[in-house]
């Protein structure tokens, strides 16, 4: 069967033995939106291949009216083919050979073209596939900012990002994934920047994807790219935003763009790229900088108030005496750490039903799970205030993660600890940390260190963690992507 | 005129060289860790501050005060730097984060077997309680792994910027 789906054809001189393929093999008359317009020009057969639905119609019934006044104005003597090639007016028309590229190409929205007595097909460029123009991503909104975001079309994104880099090395290799899907597949990088080992490694998995289709579009080929087996946290970033897909590049990271999907992949990604945002750049680098210490504590606290709390209520002399308040006051029906996990869940029940609630209906939802269940959970004895407060607050900790799937990846990794805590106290705490600590450092996301530059530490990569720099000052491009061109703003260009 | 001095103050940065950044790896693991030691020891994780590191010196009695704290925390942080040279001097070529790790914990022995008759409060060996033992190993696990993949990283670094051609 494969082997059958790899012969290429030839295109026949026969435009009837033409239309007989796409009738056995594309479907034609039985899928109602494979179309074929049969002209009669000089006296020849000429046909018109479309798909209704992603060729723009005027541009087709343009084209058509050029074809058909050649009847009007040519002799029948003239050479059919170079009459038409000259006379399809679009700035890209391309003959094929093989009616294989030809179907490939009329179903991904062109128009084919078939003469009669021609062993080649015009192939026109009109796609327009329906699709939402740019608008600011719901998952990463800025106050200040550029507010046009990609979408599901690799052509508007790819143009998104040529927008703001004019650079003549900015580069977008196109590659075909899926043996039935055929989806596009772009690598967008400098040329002179990007690493050309992290290059051919991109290369080589994305062309060794064996599959049939990627309607999961950028996931899937995260998937295939990074075996990530059952790790949780996420080893590469995706974005939104064509200014932050602009900004990586200009670092020298490779972005892969995948049609069908409104989020682009940057590539190598570390721990510290997912707690990093666009909102920092946007204001001035004081305030950046506070603006981001204070989102790290949100994301510590995400991460280790539960558990360090859940480790005070069950060793309450491990806490210095000024603080000796902490705990439940008053005896309780069900154990702590059952409370926890309870009131845990219930926020991930909210949230799992907030991300598909209708919104007229969300409004309602948020006061129904927000106040009457805490409030009455706690009256009814179910839940001492203390959890709720702390579940809250590690749950709002989640919220300022910029990154969506890495705060998904700390909840496990909080749930984890209070499990360890609840079961070892003192110790689990201790050694669980230490263990969550070492599986971070010794991750490798595409060959990069995962928690790079804390460890290992690079001085001046960390630098640029803890503080929000000023972009004029920063002159050398992360050492983490190995830049080919290490220098952003070179010495003469201080002068 | 003021743009003129500006521009010659600029210097243009180079990468940092590998002596230097194997003090500062040594510098900040030490620093960092031991505050992460020194919250341990406000939160009882374990008995020992960093100012046991002024024990074996006879001095005022500033030393068990924020004082002595502030200055245990850096003294440790110049004896970490010394580690750090001495594992870029012998061990750098290991690859991967378990070398560190098994430093880590050859310095924690060193320090709570070996060492532990300079420091009068520290008990000995066996008779420290549990939780101050967990937590003091698994501090000098992180801080071995800190400052061994550090480092062997930074070499391995250098090594292939070696052999690239100069651009």
């Amino acid at each position: 069967m494969v082997e059958k789906y790899e012969q290429k054809w030839p295109i026949p001189e026969s435009v009837h033995e033409v239309e007989n393929y796409w009738k056995q093999r594309v479907g034609l008359g039985i899928s109602f939106d494979l179309n074929i317009r049969k002209l009669k020009i000089l006296k020849k057969d000429v046909h018109l291949y479309t798909v209704s639905g992603l060729c723009d119609t005027r541009f087709c019934i343009k084209l058509i009216e050029e074809l058909v006044e050649l009847n009007d104005h040519e002799k029948i003597s003239t050479d059919l083919y170079k009459l038409v090639y000259n006379r399809l007016i679009n700035q890209s028309v391309m003959p094929v050979q093989t009616l294989d590229q030809m179907v490939d190409m009329v179903l991904s929205g062109l128009i084919g073209v078939v003469m009669e007595g021609e062993s080649q097909a015009l192939i026109i460029d009109v796609r327009n596939y329906p699709g939402r123009s740019p608008q600011e991503p719901d998952t990463e909104k800025v106050v200040r900012g550029s507010r046009d975001g990609f979408v599901e079309n690799i052509i508007m994104n790819t143009a998104l990002t040529r927008r703001r880099i004019r650079d003549d090395r900015l580069r977008f290799e196109l590659m075909k994934v899926g043996k039935r899907s055929k989806t596009d597949v772009a690598l967008g990088y400098i040329e002179d920047i990007a690493d050309p080992d992290l290059l051919n490694i991109l290369r080589k998995e994305i062309k060794g994807i064996k599959t049939d289709g990627i309607p999961m579009a950028d996931k899937t080929v995260e998937e295939f790219i990074l075996k990530q087996g059952w790790n949780p946290f996420p080893l590469v970033r995706y974005t939104e935003r064509a200014d932050i897909a602009a900004a990586h590049i200009l670092e020298g990271h490779v972005i892969i763009y995948v049609d069908t999907s409104p989020s682009v992949i940057i590539t190598p990604t570390t721990y510290f790229h997912h707690i990093q945002h666009a909102e920092e750049y946007r204001e001035s680098p004081a305030m950046g900088t506070f603006v981001r210490w204070i989102r790290y504590l949100g994301i510590l606290t995400s991460i280790f108030l539960l558990p360090l709390w859940l480790l005070f209520v069950l060793e309450p002399s491990l806490l210095p005496e000024k603080l000796s308040f902490i705990g439940p006051n008053n005896q309780t029906n069900i154990p702590i750490v059952v409370q926890i996990f309870l009131a845990d869940f219930g926020i991930e029940f909210l949230r799992l039903a907030a991300i598909h609630t209708p919104t007229p209906l969300s409004p309602a939802m948020g006061l129904i799970a927000a106040v009457l269940i805490g409030q009455i959970a706690i009256s009814v004895g179910l839940f001492v205030p203390e959890v709720i407060l702390y579940v809250a607050v590690a749950g709002i900790g989640t919220f300022t993660t910029p990154s969506y799937e890495l705060s998904v990846a700390n909840k496990i990794a909080r749930l984890g600890l209070a499990i360890l805590v609840a079961i070892f106290h003192t110790p689990g705490f201790v050694v669980g940390v230490t263990l969550f600590f070492i599986f971070l450092v010794h991750v490798r996301s595409l060959n990069t260190p995962y928690f790079w530059p804390f460890l290992p530490f690079n001085p001046k990569g960390f630098l640029h963690i803890v503080l929000r720099r000023a972009v004029p000052g920063s002159m050398l491009r992360p050492e983490i992507v190995h830049p080919r061109n290490r220098y952003r703003q070179p010495p003469d260009s201080q002068e | 005129m003021v743009n003129e001095t500006i521009e010659k103050e600029i210097k243009f940065p180079k990468a940092m060289s590998t002596p230097m950044t194997v003090f500062w790896i040594g510098l900040f693991g030490g620093v960092f860790w031991t505050i992460i030691g020194y919250f341990a020891y406000l939160f009882s994780f374990t008995e020992l501050r960093p100012n046991i590191i002024l024990e074996p010196w006879a001095l005022g009695d500033w030393k068990r005060d924020w004082l002595g704290t502030a200055i245990s925390i850096i003294i440790i942080g110049l004896f970490s730097v010394g580690a750090a040279f001495v594992y870029y001097g012998m061990l750098k070529k290991l690859k991967g984060i378990w070398p560190g790790f098994i430093y880590g914990i050859v310095i924690f022995l060193l320090v709570f077997i070996v060492l532990n008759p300079l420091f009068p409060s520290m008990d000995p060996f066996l008779k420290l309680d549990r939780d101050t033992l967990v937590t003091s190993a698994c501090l000098y696990i992180v801080y071995g792994v800190f400052i061994g993949y550090s480092i062997s990283y930074e070499s391995q670094n250098q090594k292939v910027q070696d052999k690239e051609p100069v651009s």
